[in-house]
């Protein structure tokens, strides 16, 4: 690793990023322009995120403080739990815990910089992480393994059964950092009551490790309060959700970020209600004035990305879909199917329910919710089976009538890279027109974004979708 | 004696399939040694390990899984499309990784394809990645429907006697093969790494009981031998999965013998005996989750760690090749592990990528162990 960037911690500087961007957007406009110019290397991903006003302020706090917490944790005597972005952060807040979530570091850091994460990427292979591996993890795990961030005190992880290396890398940091685990492990199987019964067994245990580690027993009155939370989170994603079913899309492109974003980091964080709200309030708005959220008010073409999106830096995908006129309406990250939301009417017993009347109640909803996070619920089982890959993409692209498919990922993806050709010709026997993208999401170098945008640009143009 | 599993473990087809055809007996496929063989054995049947040999291209495996993906399984499903387990009447798939375990989707949707290869018998069993009470609890449960489908669908009876004679006689398997681990650990070797692993890989596809009798005579026949290597670098290959005799006559064809192996289809699985007392279901649950010697079980590097520090003092190895398949991160980054705590105690280790199939890359890993094994001389 090149000793400059030893110079300063990764989560540290993600923090100050974000920080600094947060209160300089507190500033009229022309203070806001004044200090970006000071600051040219961040202005492209701060200006992109506060040009979304109210909401894109607000995400920009959150993220500051998200961040603070980690830099501060010990600090504030707490302990630091590493996790992965698809476990339901809810159950750490509820204990006092401080997650680390590699994968959002790993997004931050190509948001951000030019040069990405590319020093911690390569830094972990260089201490025995594979190349191959999948770079959401590898990236900033990188930056850990060298000591650039507050230090680690256990990892819970809920990827077994669902991404092996996912659950890989985290094993990995178990034991290159020699650190207490626990993995949440899934059977292929859905909502059957074997594997309901299977995951509030594997839930109950977490608990066990999670007051093991942290000193603190779990609070059912702390937990019940951070449910509650959640359900109101649930009720306004669930408006959110109805609205972006509409034709043209009144959401605009970044609100999905800001949604599962916010899901994966401040989940039943009382501020990430009221970013929802003020998203709401944008949204609801737009449906009002009969207006699309893409910035030239003319949505030509929509877009379900039925895996995830691209990090590139400033936010550039987002950029350019807004630029051509393409309404970005979900992918796999967005959906984390609450019994309100528009993709689970008609089918409940797959969505998840919070209740919170006693402890019991509460241990089987976070259970069965965090089931249901982006990938832990629809690719563990057979893509083709009920519930899983193909059936969401099918439900959501006709649901929020999809004009085409997009699949992005990692090249260290070995679950859906093993059938992603299967459901792509599955999505264009059924009339989704699909694209298969052979970047990574994390790592421009694998495919830069100007090649990865051609090809884009070319899937577009040569199936008339534009 | 060794010409008999060399030949069983250099051909998809072998002997031992042809004359369970012969004899009307149905044959199994499985994909995982999570899997137990005993289940199959007790029911009259052969269970066949599936295996990727004898591939010569790859357009069928490449056509329906993507690129980022291991040879091992594209190899399999390569010679699934080519016809090529066409006497299997049953195929038990599992989550070994990622990618095997989506061997049950490409499989399938290439039968669409390529009509008659999807046998009867499909069945995913799924293996948890954990062995506390409720995983094993889980996994007995899965045991049960396994032999519960078995019956259905062949219209068998696995009786509780017959698993726990089918358990015995693995057993004896397993006394067996430790009895020839121990010939390996001795200075003057009477048997060299190519022809174990050759022996270890039969187990995996040959009748047990005939395979128990050969095992036998061979290891009364290499007691009477003399040492056939002796001044030779000893070393142990770890890592990835395997089936390839050829890639450990590779190794040995440098100035090298290979005393021991962890590998997939090596001895690793046959250490511990499976209880043959009380219920044989519980009794093969506990044997076969509980080793945790597979990366697959997330968390347990150090459990791993122990076993690969025992046997390389066992078999005195002088140096470790720690191999992957490309795209094997299971494998490939616990081998970075590895290297650094085996090299820290004084062990030297070569990292090793290679393509699973047909050895296109002789030149290559050659010359690494040539240099490795200058390096340690």
């Amino acid at each position: 690793m090149r000793p400059e960037i030893r110079e300063y911690n990764f989560d540290w500087m993600l923090w100050t990023v974000m920080d600094t961007g947060y209160k300089a957007a507190l500033g009229t406009e022309k203070e806001f322009r004044r200090v970006l110019g000071y600051a040219p290397y961040f202005s492209g991903i701060i200006g992109s995120i506060a040009n979304q006003g109210e909401p894109g302020v607000t995400f920009l706090k959150l993220a500051a403080k998200y961040y603070e917490n980690i830099v501060k944790v010990h600090e504030r005597g707490k302990k630091l739990a590493l996790t992965t972005f698809c476990f339901s952060p809810a159950i750490l807040y509820a204990m006092d815990a401080v997650p680390v979530t590699l994968e959002v570091l790993t997004a931050f850091a190509g948001l951000t910089w030019k040069r990405g994460a590319f020093d911690y990427l390569d830094y972990s292979v260089e201490r025995g992480f594979t190349e191959t591996a999948c770079s959401s993890q590898r990236g900033s795990l990188g930056a850990y393994m060298a000591g650039l961030g507050s230090e680690i005190d256990f990892i819970a992880i809920d990827t077994a059964g669902i991404c092996d290396t996912n659950a890989n890398a985290f094993s990995f940091a178990s034991a290159y950092l020699d650190k207490p685990f626990y993995q949440l492990n899934f059977p292929a199987g859905l909502t059957d009551e074997r594997t309901k019964h299977y995951h509030r067994d594997d839930y109950k245990a977490l608990i066990a490790f999670l007051e093991e580690q942290t000193g603190n027993k779990l609070d059912e009155d702390k937990l019940r309060e951070v449910l509650k939370e959640l359900n109101r989170q649930d009720e306004m994603l669930g408006e959110l959700e109805e609205m972006q079913r509409l034709v043209p899309n009144p959401l605009p492109g970044t609100f999905n970020l800001f949604i599962y974003a916010g899901r994966f980091m401040f989940a039943g964080w009382p501020e990430y209600t009221e970013l929802l709200k003020s998203m709401v309030k944008v949204v609801r708005q737009n449906v009002e004035d009969g207006v699309t959220g893409i910035s030239s008010g003319r949505e030509k073409c929509r877009a379900l990305f039925f895996y995830i999106d691209h990090f590139s830096l400033n936010l550039r995908m987002w950029q350019w879909l807004d630029l051509h006129g393409i309404s970005h309406i979900g992918g796999i990250l967005s959906r984390f199917y609450s019994d309100n939301v528009p993709y689970t009417r008609g089918r409940e017993e797959e969505a998840y329910r919070i209740e919170t009347g006693d402890l019991d109640m509460m241990i089987d909803s976070i259970a069965e919710m965090n089931a249901r996070m982006p990938m832990v619920r629809s690719i563990r089982g057979p893509y083709d089976a009920p519930y899983m890959w193909l059936d969401d993409a099918l439900t959501l692209g006709k649901l929020y009538s999809a004009d085409c498919m997009i699949y992005n990922g990692t090249p260290g993806c070995r679950n859906t890279w093993s059938n992603v050709k299967l459901i792509a010709k599955d999505l264009e026997n059924n009339g989704f027109p699909t694209h298969i993208m052979y970047a990574d999401a994390f790592d421009d170098r694998v495919e830069s974004w100007e090649a990865t945008s051609e090809r884009l640009d070319e899937f577009f143009k040569l199936r008339r979708l534009v | 004696m060794m010409n008999i599993f060399m030949d069983a473990a250099s051909h998809v087809k072998n002997p031992s399939v042809l004359s369970a055809e012969e004899k009307g007996c149905k044959i199994v496929g499985y994909t995982c040694s999570f899997m137990p063989g005993e289940i199959f054995h007790a029911a009259g049947m052969l269970p066949y390990r599936i295996r990727g040999i004898d591939t010569q291209s790859m357009e069928i495996g490449d056509a329906y899984y993507g690129p980022y993906i291991c040879t091992f399984p594209k190899c399999i499903l390569q010679l699934a499309g080519e016809g090529k387990f066409a006497f299997l009447d049953g195929l038990v798939i599992t989550p070994g990784c990622d990618a095997m375990r989506r061997l049950d989707e490409c499989w399938r949707k290439a039968g669409e394809d390529y009509q008659g290869i999807v046998p009867g018998f499909f069945y995913y069993f799924d293996v948890p990645h954990k062995i506390e009470n409720h995983g094993m609890i889980w996994f007995q449960e899965e045991i049960q429907r396994l032999i519960a489908g078995v019956e259905a669908h062949f219209n068998v009876h696995i009786s509780e006697d017959s698993l726990k004679e089918s358990i015995r006689i693995y057993n004896k398997g397993r006394r067996l093969l430790q009895e020839l681990e121990e010939m390996r650990a001795v200075e003057n070797l009477p048997i060299s790494g190519t022809q174990a692993f050759a022996v270890a890989v039969t187990g995996t596809v040959m009748e047990r009981t005939e395979y128990n009798r050969l095992l036998e005579n061979a290891i009364d026949e290499l007691r009477e031998k003399k040492n056939i290597v002796n001044d030779k670098k000893r070393l142990m290959v770890v890592g990835s999965v395997s089936d390839d005799i050829s890639l450990i006559q590779l190794i040995e064809d440098c100035e090298a013998v290979v005393v021991a192996e962890n590998l997939c289809f090596g001895v690793r699985h046959e250490t511990d005996e499976v209880s043959e007392t009380g219920d044989p279901v519980k009794a093969l649950a506990e044997r076969y989750l509980t080793d945790s010697v597979c990366p697959r079980m997330f968390g347990k590097y150090k459990q791993r760690l122990s076993i690969l520090r025992e046997k390389i003092e066992t078999a005195k190895v002088d140096g470790v090749i720690l191999q992957n398949i490309r795209f094997c991160d299971l494998h490939g980054s616990e081998n970075g592990l590895f290297e650094r705590d085996l090299e820290a105690s004084g062990t030297p280790c070569l990292r090793l990528e290679r393509e699973y199939g047909p050895l296109i890359e002789t030149g290559r890993i050659k010359m690494r162990i040539d240099a490795f094994l200058e390096r340690i001389s």
